[in-house]
């Protein structure tokens, strides 16, 4: 469908470029211009249709993050319920109920925060290492370990969720603060990543490591001087998939956290939450936690969609 | 470490080309340990770490989860229970007495069948409309398709619980449209499953659309100069032009798509709960439900976990043999 308004989207124009160079279009023409300028309209009510399908929950979820529980409720019918509060002074209300309501909402966005940056540490560090030994250091069992990723790669192994918790309380890793350790260090090894870094390593010439060499650099310190200034947007693609992937992370953190709600990242906080409104009615409350959760997400979204495109285009094709 | 590196800073490769005249042998006999050998270690203190904690989460998990297929193991207030193996029981129950398990697969396969293709066309749609020059406002176009993206999985879930609640708009919206919402959505066991495939097609599709837009752009526009100059309508360039050039994208996508709807837990975790009756049990939140949540306990639900795992892998591999053309031409 799509193609054939395309098909008439260039075809308004071809026609305009005619009736230019004419001058003045038989009546006809005009006819037929007038009736692609139609369909144009047409296209555009479509698209603007289709803006409103994907943005009113997110407006909507805005705006009633701005109201009290009887704004909301009254303007439930209307308009207005894509629109924040009438009177300005009650735009914060909810998001002030949240800190105060939930001791711990700060300390989860805090937790949240913490969760991601270790993670995003551990696994640059780790999987880059790991990337770089298999594409230029030759040692016993390069192969092996090479196909053993390959393999992982096309076998979807995620249903061991709940038996990674069992080996983890048997570790000692899920009771008290230990959690933090157990939900963090399952999720730094990637084989995924371990592989992007390894595509993105062969594309590097050889000379340079060459050249690090003959000055007298290190394994080590050839990969930290030389390679990774080279490869800086391998780290940041790597780096931005994992902070996604980390903040949006739900169903271990679950397992992990249900008892402890000073440790819950903001995702699972976000039920307790929601059980509050639940209990009161109050959907404010909720939406103020669903927006601010959002915005650290959408901030990256905004300033890296480049290197997001450039990831999920090179760890699919390469 | 870093002084046998300088010293063998003579090896024959990176010198120049009078020296490699000497017996390559004598390179790798300095300071009494070989260069090679050194190498391999360094090559192997890089990889160790990595594979240390491969090997601890990924592959002992999976061997748990095999060897309590056999077991009656389970969660309990005190810890976990010791095992005791009872042969094949658990799989005797998964296949002869449990209908449960057999709708969970039915509603994984109705939402794959459903969901992905649904998600791809319009992702594919959005992208084409985007891609057109003509096209105005294409920024604004493309964040308020994109938007949903932003929201994690975990956001849109509660999100969208509160839009289908009682006083939620959509429930209020429908009954004004004169819709019986005596029952609401998410409470229907025959809408509740369609709510999530909504939801999951609503949020996701503005993610795969913009990988298919990147791929749309970079098809070089000589080609379609070309084609229009020999008078290929516009028609046969999207067959001929278009589809052939985003098909390794296509394919990448959707066994990606694929692939994550199988494993599809959050929603149904955070939305239903797997209800209402039963109508929204997906395998995975099955499988992590049966362990959480007792019934026949942790081996019960490892039986279930290896069973899944199999059926999962065999579709993957299948969709990679059927699409590896396609990757070795993007190569």
């Amino acid at each position: 469908m799509e193609n054939t308004i395309s098909t008439e989207l260039d075809e308004v124009s071809v026609s305009a470029k005619r009736t230019k160079q004419k001058r003045n279009g038989t009546p006809r023409e005009n006819a037929i211009l007038a009736g692609k300028i139609t369909g144009k309209t047409l296209f555009y009510i479509f698209l603007a249709a289709l803006c409103v399908l994907f943005l009113f929950p997110v407006v909507w979820m805005i705006a009633n993050s701005m109201k009290t529980k009887e704004e909301i409720d009254s303007a439930m019918n209307t308009f207005w319920t894509f629109l924040p509060s009438a009177r300005p002074a009650n735009w914060f209300q909810a998001y002030g109920k949240m800190f105060t309501a939930y001791t711990y909402f700060g300390r989860s966005i805090f937790n949240s925060f913490l969760y991601c940056g270790i993670t995003i540490l551990a696994m640059l560090v780790l999987n880059s290492l790991a990337g770089y030994a298999l594409t230029r250091i030759v040692f016993p069992g390069h192969k092996v370990i090479t196909t053993i990723i390959l393999l992982l790669l096309i076998v979807p192994v995620e249903t061991s969720v709940v038996s990674t918790y069992v080996l983890l309380s048997a570790l000692g890793l899920t009771r008290g603060e230990a959690s933090i350790l157990g939900y963090l260090i399952t999720g730094f090894v990637s084989p995924m990543y371990i592989f992007m870094f390894r595509s993105y390593f062969m594309g590097i010439p050889k000379e340079l490591e060459e050249a690090a060499y003959i000055d007298g650099c290190g394994k080590l310190r050839t990969f930290f001087q030389v390679i990774v200034p080279c490869c800086k947007p391998v780290f940041a693609t790597v780096a931005i998939f994992t902070f996604m992937g980390q903040w949006n992370e739900y169903v271990f953190a679950q397992l992990m956290f249900s008892g402890r709600q000073d440790l819950m990242p903001l995702q699972v906080f976000l039920q307790l939450v929601q059980k509050g409104t639940d209990a009161s009615g109050d959907m404010s409350v909720t939406m103020a936690a669903l927006t601010f959760g959002t915005i650290p997400i959408a901030i990256v979204y905004i300033f890296c969609q480049k290197y997001i495109v450039e990831g999920v285009a090179f760890s699919g094709l390469k | 470490m870093q002084d046998v590196h300088t010293a063998s800073g003579s090896e024959p490769r990176n010198i120049l080309p009078q020296k490699p005249k000497k017996p390559k042998k004598a390179y790798f006999k300095l300071f009494g340990t070989s260069y090679k050998k050194n190498d391999s270690l360094v090559g192997i203190g890089f990889i160790l770490p990595a594979c240390v904690l491969g090997i601890l989460f990924i592959f002992v998990p999976i061997a748990i989860s095999l060897t309590y297929a056999f077991t009656d193991m389970d969660f309990t207030d005190v810890g976990i229970r010791p095992p005791h193996f009872i042969g094949f029981e658990n799989f005797r129950i998964m296949f002869a007495e449990d209908k449960i398990i057999w709708k969970a697969l039915g509603n994984t396969f109705l939402f794959v069948v459903v969901a992905v293709p649904v998600q791809l066309a319009v992702a594919l749609g959005l992208a084409l409309i985007l891609n057109m020059k003509k096209l105005r406002c294409n920024t604004f176009f493309r964040w308020a398709f994109f938007m949903p993206v932003m929201l994690s999985l975990a956001v849109t879930s509660f999100l969208w619980i509160n839009l289908v609640s009682r006083t939620g708009l959509v429930t209020v919206m429908l009954e004004k449209i004169g819709f019986n919402m005596d029952k609401l959505l998410l409470e229907n066991p025959n809408t509740a499953m369609g709510v999530i495939i909504f939801v999951s097609v609503w949020q996701g599709a503005g993610y795969q659309m913009l990988i298919f837009l990147s791929g749309l752009k970079n098809i070089p526009p000589e080609l379609y100069e070309a084609a229009s100059l020999d008078g290929a309508s516009p028609a046969k360039m999207f067959l001929s032009i278009t589809l052939p050039a985003i098909k390794p994208t296509f394919s990448f996508v959707a066994v990606t798509t694929l692939i994550g709807a199988f494993k599809l837990i959050t929603q149904p975790m955070i939305m239903t709960q797997g209800g209402p009756d039963n109508s929204t049990y997906t395998m995975s939140y099955f499988i992590y439900d049966r362990a959480r949540n007792g019934g026949k306990g942790l081996g019960y639900s490892s039986a279930v976990a290896f069973f899944y795992t199999i059926v999962m892998a065999t579709i993957a591999l299948v969709l990679r043999k059927l699409t590896s053309g396609d990757n070795t031409e993007a190569k």
